[in-house]
């Protein structure tokens, strides 16, 4: 397991580095093929729970290994997001030094973000997350714009403050436990030996870490970097960050801490505000965007609102619910940003009052993105409708009805932005200008095929699903 | 003989799936066959829709003698068929496939016939999912499937404006039924399933469901069957291509809501006495304003549209009038009122198809040239109307007869009030755009004349259809009293 999502990407990286430029230009895009490729199929067929015996890496770090379903929907959003994040940009990016240097990075966020997933103690995770921060931080400067730059000091200065957050935090929670590993802190936190002043003391600590993954992810009231960084960075990088990275980061980290090594029990009044008040800022905020990127960025606030309320409900459905709408919004909002990227290449802007019937032109991008709307805004047949529901349920079944229904009629925000981004830019007679529009081309729309055939045959067959695939993701809770 | 009866129940049951699934995935070839061929695709969408209403009428006779009809798939049940879905579904198909011929004509001179047919057929493979579906969430899944739909084909002209609309009535619906998502929660945390058999069984034991859980119900019914106070956007969908606002008022989509509240309110569950005095009130009010809206809107297409939420009042107040013979006259006039506003829809559909116009006051004397457009329009507005011998009668008659059994005199009289108003909008209409002098303006169209064969057929066969159920009403009459009997025994 290390071997293969953490170390071989690593090995890649320097090799490809001490290659001959010419050669190295073009092998690092199939050399990210096949790795996003393999691992996503090895998850897919690897018998649960993975083992990793055998492992030749493992061998010398001797890291102590837990694989749940958990990981694997994780390990397979990061190979589908990066998978996708490597065509736009071999499709958006005309420059082969850039590519190669963005080809580069996207490894190295890999084997951060597969990091992440896989560690097991706290230090570790703080390691793997400084990676995933570092390499999105140079990607989001790659165009060398000035509004790129912006976006990315933006973002490495609020990363920074979750570095100061979290890494104090690791050393309070040291300090008490004596270890940082999280089945030794779990053991030390739950096991009532501490007294109250240390009690108040460790709730303070885990306040900092929470606060920390909060900013990673975007969350209200610390959401401030995202809209400009996904705006102003290039386009597949956008992708890359809107479709996983603040998730890996922030959001799945969070789920993880909260349930094995926190223990937050029952409903969390302080998730189910943060995730609703989340839900409402990120969708109104959208509504009055009219660069499609930028409303793509506030509608990723909002989803992972959803996220995080779900996570709150403390009711197995509704977490699990949040962990599909995790994958979900992964596809989706991945699919939204590659036609974001196919549009921006065709018709060279994203500025929505510019745009207009595209889908006269496009036809498969313009499908795609209703389909990928109408995912977002959960409306059936499609997958984002069933997670929605199932966090739906659990917030009821946990007894926060009013956060239940906020949540279901906060909904109707999404479905009115993304009407209105439907209506600018792909309904509607054709805009002056664009006439010469054409589809893009098979490098672009080898990803849309795939994530739409995903949100739709996991719509379509969920029922079935449900009992082979999500009821055991709860045995990692 | 043991075997053969088996075999034969196992052959129903897929049968009943098929009726949904080939639809519904058939759908999807239609836009990859209309890039080969145009003729085949329309001959596909069309072979569609009559193989699922075939099938239908396969499987009818079984469930007509009491037989029960589901399909499961993997532990999973998904449909389920009995006397009120298979009704339902028999009347959607019916006059569903009248419109897609009736589209094989009107269409042909716009873009994207493609989307068109792939569209209309998905929106009508939908409706049988919902008709047949087993339990509530099925009912959300597929109620959504048209709401898609409808917002593609209210746009389909792609004007900023049109598109707007489709938006506007994409909103309301969801919104609609997103509260009702709320309702089937609130039924779920009560009854602890979603299944429609399951809840009716809970029911029969413990008593009747929440207030607000049925107000939140309501909600997503009114939306999508387009009564007050959540009607506006259907005058507004009259933007959309003839064929697709017959398909959307007439046939089916505010039949889903009227559907919804005949399978969940009146037939699985138990609801406190009070809605029986509520529903009838609002569809009262809003058989009335609507009604009035009818008689003074100008624009053909709105007042057509007017007159089916006017329309809809009666057959809410069929269904939730408490008597027997009040659901069976809604249940019959669900019937009635798809065939006979399809063909009022048809017939405006030509009238502006030929004439390029909407507005009833730039029209007059069509009956000159275009006889048998003139004579459909009539027949088809005297069903509506409610004169014997049409359908339209019996049914009205039985609506208000139930409710003033049940004691509701004061709701019966104003619907006879509104009876009469439909009198007086349609004969306005006809009169203005039929009768008389011409007054259109010379617009370098030429001289209106009648539409081509296969839509002024479709119109004729519906005129003649709405006739004939009123003449021979016996066998729906059987059959919608059978249905309401399966539906009331507990």
């Amino acid at each position: 397991m290390i071997t293969f999502f953490i170390a071989l990407p690593l090995l890649v990286v320097l090799i490809l580095n001490l290659l001959p430029r010419k050669q190295a230009d073009a092998l690092s895009f199939w050399c990210g093929m096949a790795l996003t490729v393999v691992s996503g199929i090895y998850v897919l067929m690897a018998p649960r729970p993975m083992t990793s015996d055998f492992d030749p890496v493992n061998l010398v770090l001797n890291w102590k290994i837990v694989t749940s379903d958990l990981t694997a929907v994780m390990l397979i959003s990061i190979a589908l997001v990066v998978f996708s994040a490597f065509w736009v940009g071999r499709y958006l990016l005309e420059d082969e030094n850039r590519q190669f240097i963005f080809n580069n990075l996207l490894l190295l966020c890999m084997v951060g973000m597969n990091g992440v997933v896989f560690s097991q103690d706290l230090f570790t995770l703080y390691v793997f997350l400084e990676i995933v921060g570092a390499s999105s931080f140079i990607l989001i400067a790659l165009e060398r714009t000035k509004a790129g730059l912006e976006g990315a000091f933006k973002y490495i200065l609020l990363s920074f403050v979750a570095t100061v957050l979290i890494l104090s935090s690791v050393a309070m929670l040291f300090m008490v436990c004596g270890s940082l590993d999280y089945e030794a802190v779990r053991i030390c936190l739950t096991s009532g030996t501490l007294d109250e002043n240390t009690s108040r003391f460790v709730l303070f600590a885990v306040g900092l870490f929470a606060a920390g993954l909060l900013i990673k992810g975007g969350m209200v009231p610390f959401h401030g970097w995202l809209p400009d960084a996904y705006s102003s960075a290039p386009t597949p990088v956008s992708v890359l960050l809107g479709g996983i990275v603040t998730k890996a980061a922030g959001i799945f980290t969070l789920i993880q801490l909260v349930r094995n090594v926190f223990v937050f029990e029952g409903v969390s009044p302080v998730l189910l505000v943060i995730g609703t008040v989340s839900i409402a800022v990120g969708a109104f905020a959208a509504m009055g965007q009219s660069n499609f990127k930028r409303l793509l960025a506030y509608s990723s606030i909002s989803q992972i609102g959803y996220i995080i309320v779900g996570l709150g409900s403390g009711h197995i459905i509704g977490i699990v619910g949040a962990i599909l709408h995790l994958f979900n919004h992964s596809v989706f909002k991945t699919l939204l940003f590659v036609n974001a990227a196919a549009v921006e290449k065709q018709s060279g802007t994203v500025e929505m009052d510019k745009l207009g019937g595209l889908s006269n032109k496009m036809p498969v991008t313009g499908f795609a993105s209703v389909l990928g709307f109408l995912s977002a805004a959960g409306i059936p047949p499609l997958s984002g409708f069933w997670s929605k529901v199932l966090i739906v349920v659990g917030l009821w079944k946990a007894g926060a009805p009013m956060a239940a229904i906020i949540a279901i009629l906060l909904s109707l925000i999404t479905l009115a932005y993304f009407l209105s981004v439907q209506r600018k830019v792909f309904f509607g007679k054709l805009a002056s200008g664009l006439e010469g529009v054409k589809e893009a081309d098979f490098r672009v729309l080898v990803p849309t095929i795939l994530l739409v055939l995903i949100t739709l045959v996991i719509g379509l067959t969920f029922p079935w699903l449900f009992d082979t695939f999500l009821v055991p993701l709860e045995s990692f809770l | 003989m043991m075997i053969d009866k088996v075999w034969v129940n196992m052959n129903v049951n897929s049968l009943l799936f098929c009726l949904v699934a080939v639809p519904l995935f058939g759908s999807a070839l239609l836009p990859t066959l209309g890039k080969i061929d145009e003729k085949l695709r329309n001959i596909v969408a069309l072979a569609l829709m009559v193989f699922s209403f075939i099938m239908s009428c396969v499987i009818l006779p079984g469930i007509a003698e009491g037989q029960n009809v589901e399909f499961t798939l993997g532990g999973v049940t998904l449909f389920y068929a009995d006397k009120l879905a298979i009704f339902m579904a028999l009347v959607s198909q019916s006059v569903g496939c009248i419109i897609i011929l009736y589209s094989f004509g009107y269409i042909k001179s716009y873009e994207h016939r493609n989307e068109y047919y792939f569209m209309v057929v998905l929106f009508l493979a939908a409706m049988m999912g919902l008709v047949f579906s087993s339990n509530i969430l099925w009912i959300y899944f597929f109620w959504e499937i048209t709401a898609i739909v409808c917002w593609r084909l209210i746009g389909f002209f792609r004007e900023k404006e049109y598109v707007i609309r489709a938006d506007k009535a994409f909103f309301v619906t969801v919104f609609g039924a997103l509260m009702m998502l709320c309702g089937f929660l609130m039924v779920y945390s009560q009854t602890g399933t979603f299944d429609l058999r399951g809840i009716r069984e809970w029911c029969t034991a413990n008593g009747s469901i929440s207030d607000i859980a049925v107000l939140f119900i309501l909600f997503g019914i009114l939306s999508k069957s387009a009564t007050l106070p959540l009607h506006t956007w259907l005058a507004d969908a009259g933007v959309a291509p003839s064929p697709v606002t017959a398909l959307l008022h007439a046939a089916v989509l505010v039949k889903i809501g009227v559907y919804v509240f005949a399978r969940l309110l009146v037939a699985t569950f138990i609801i406190n006495e009070i809605w029986f005095e509520i529903v009838p009130w609002i569809a009262a009010v809003s058989a009335l304003v609507s009604a009035c809206a009818a008689l003074v809107e100008t624009d053909i297409k709105r007042i057509v549209a007017y007159s089916t939420v006017s329309q809809l009042a009666f057959i809410f107040l069929g269904l939730s009038a408490g008597s027997d013979v009040g659901v069976v006259g809604g249940l019959l006039y669900i019937l009635m009122h798809g065939i006979a506003k399809a063909g009022l829809f048809l017939c405006a559909g030509i009238v502006e198809h030929e004439t390029h116009n909407k507005d009833i006051r730039k029209m007059g004397g069509l009956v000159k040239t275009m006889p048998v457009t003139a004579v459909s329009f009539a027949l088809c507005a005297f069903s509506v109307m409610g004169i014997p011998p049409f359908g339209g009668f019996f049914s009205k008659y039985m609506v208000i007869v139930g409710t003033v059994d049940v004691g509701q005199v004061a709701v019966g009289l104003t619907f006879v009030a509104g009876a009469f108003l439909t009198l007086a909008y349609l004969l306005r209409v006809f009169t203005l755009v039929f009768l008389g002098a011409s007054r259109a303006a010379d617009d370098g169209h030429g001289q209106p004349h009648e539409g081509t064969p296969i839509m002024v057929f479709s119109v004729a066969l519906l005129a003649a259809l709405s006739l004939l159920s009123g003449v021979v009403i016996q066998p729906s009459f059987q059959f919608a009293q059978n249905a309401v009997q399966q539906m009331l025994s507990r």
